[in-house]
């Protein structure tokens, strides 16, 4: 959290969104495992519908409990995020393109240009990590854009 | 040397140094989580029909356990919520003004009763229930007509009984199209690559005599210390054993003849070991495998027959399977197959990361990590809060690996 938000009445209503965020992963949790035993599904279904609350779980998770939700103007943090979302992307994305498993790489089904693709992917995205992150710590301090003006006022220790 | 910004924001970062620390390391466990998800997915997708056994998935004690991480991971920014306001403990028997210990405190009583359902009986229970493959279908079906009873009394022939175990164990009930569960069963019935899942109820296990057959002088051991091994062995006749051979000790069980082998061999004895007897053994024997149980003794399996409680049904569901008929025997350990391969590289790197939460919590808790709060409480606090980060996180792995194990 940044120094911006901690006076007493904030960190009350926070405390409160605390327990609403709890009721939520609790009641995401009893929906999954209600459907699971409910229904069941196909494969494809019992997948989409069971990461889909996941997803919607972990979103509540970062946002609230991580703070996120007040942090993400500070640009260092969503690009860690974004980067790595998108290199995850890209490796569930890789491995559910297979159409299957060949003996050799000169299988017919994939065409090679994906191939290549998926390595340059491989590549770019650390790549592109490593570049931001020493591009952004190499800037010269201070920048005033990336930091959020703290509340002078407020910032005191509070006992 | 001070380490700069542990409290105020770097003003090129906006962010206390720590904060930025946690949020790089917080990157990397996703790749490498990111990856292990990914091959699970990979092989999940990509596994014969019939050999992925999450059927044997507690879904109970799975959504327990995400339940008790959920909890935990809100405590865990209560404590620090607390922490904010200046509020470093209160009386356990005022809720509402509980502080950063009490919060903190019910945090690590969840994540010890998360690794103790996970390391106390999820996984256990995992190790003294098998899969048996047998050689011979034909086996099983005489098996089933004589001396299962079960099936009598619910009606319905032996094929419909274990196909219900079978249909439970691969499948996700329909979601494979009973179709194909019911194709793959009769496929594996008819090829006798049936696994029967279940627990080992009792085996007959072989006794061991262990006798000298001659005894070497050019071995480079005296007579003197040949006789003391022999005596050690508990052999009233030393000289006699040595010179004409004999029995030593008799009717033993396997490690003790096994230790008798080995040091006899030692004492320039040559030793034949055979079997004697079999006796019965009333026990649920853990992490056994197929070599264990048809390790050759003198031309005798070590183990004769099994009581093989079959699941859905162990104490009643019993057949006696002769080792000779096994082709294949294993607990539910990582060796078993690519699921529980995964599944314990997966869940195991979460439970280490949980243990892990568990020790920097005490050391947070304890005199010397305290000491921080009483010389600056508000790097006190950021180290609160960066390692509730660290904890959120592996409450978000295992919200994803709920849904991913226990339901896909």
């Amino acid at each position: 959290m940044s120094d911006s938000h901690d006076s007493p009445d904030f960190i009350n209503d926070l405390v409160r969104l605390f327990y609403m965020v709890g009721g939520v992963l609790v009641v995401g949790t009893i929906i999954t495992f209600a459907i699971d035993l409910a229904f069941s599904l196909p494969l494809v279904w019992a997948a989409v519908i069971g990461l889909t609350i996941a997803l919607v779980k972990a979103s509540f998770v970062v946002a609230i409990f991580m703070h996120y939700k007040w942090d993400k103007k500070l640009i260092m943090i969503t690009w860690t995020m974004v980067i790595t979302f998108f290199f995850f992307a890209g490796m569930m994305g890789l491995i559910m393109w297979a159409d299957g498993d060949a003996p050799s790489l000169a299988r017919t089904e994939v065409p090679a240009k994906w191939v290549v693709l998926a390595s340059l992917l491989g590549v770019a995205l650390p790549a592109s990590f490593t570049f931001l992150t020493v591009k952004m710590l190499s800037q010269p301090a201070p920048v005033e854009a990336a930091v959020p003006k703290p509340r002078r006022a407020s910032k005191k220790r509070i006992n | 040397m001070e380490i700069p910004y542990t409290v105020k924001p770097r003003p090129d970062t906006g962010l206390y140094n720590a904060k930025l620390g946690i949020w790089l390391f917080l990157a990397s466990e996703v790749m490498l989580f990111g990856a292990l998800f990914s091959s699970y997915v990979l092989l999940r997708v990509g596994a014969e029909p019939g050999t992925w056994s999450m059927g044997l998935m507690d879904l109970y004690v799975g959504a327990g356990n995400t339940m008790v991480l959920i909890a935990s991971s809100m405590f865990v920014v209560l404590a620090w919520a607390e922490l904010k306001q200046g509020n470093l403990a209160g009386p356990w028997m005022s809720p509402r003004s509980w502080g950063y210990k009490n919060w903190k405190w019910l945090t690590i009583a969840c994540a010890v009763l998360f690794l103790c359902v996970k390391w106390g009986y999820e996984w256990p229970s995992k190790f003294k229930h098998y899969d048996v493959w047998l050689n011979n279908a034909t086996v099983l079906h005489e098996k089933f007509n004589n001396g299962y009873d079960e099936v009598a009394s619910h009606g319905g022939g032996v094929e419909e009984h274990i196909e219900g175990i079978y249909t439970k164990r691969f499948f996700k009930e329909s979601s494979e199209g009973l179709g194909g569960s019911k194709d793959e069963f009769k496929k594996a019935w008819d090829a006798g690559t049936l696994a029967l899942s279940g627990h080992i109820n009792a085996y007959e296990e072989a006794q061991i005599d262990v006798r000298i057959t001659g005894w070497k002088a050019d071995a480079g051991v005296s007579e003197a210390d040949a006789d003391k091994a022999l005596a050690k062995q508990g052999s009233e006749d030393a000289a006699g054993l040595r010179l004409n051979g004999g029995l030593l000790p008799e009717k033993t069980d396997y490690d003790t003849a096994k230790r008798a082998e080995y040091a006899l061999g030692q004492a320039g004895f040559t030793v034949a070991l055979s079997v004697a007897d079999y006796k019965t053994v009333k026990a649920h024997p853990w992490m056994w495998r197929t070599k264990r149980v048809t390790e050759d003794i003198g031309g005798k399996p070590r183990v004769r027959s099994i009581v093989f409680g079959l699941d859905d049904s162990h104490h009643k569901g019993i057949i006696t399977l002769d080792v000779g008929d096994i082709k294949r025997l294993s607990a539910y350990e990582p060796k078993h197959s690519t699921f529980f391969g995964i599944y314990y590289t997966i869940t195991g790197l979460h439970a280490a990361h949980v243990f892990a939460g568990i020790l920097i919590m005490l050391y947070n808790m304890l005199p010397i990590g305290l000491a921080m709060w009483h010389k600056d409480r508000e790097q006190f606090t950021n180290r609160i809060e960066t390692f509730g980060l660290f904890w959120h996180f592996v409450d978000l792995v295992w919200i994803f690996l709920f849904p991913i194990l226990y339901i896909l």
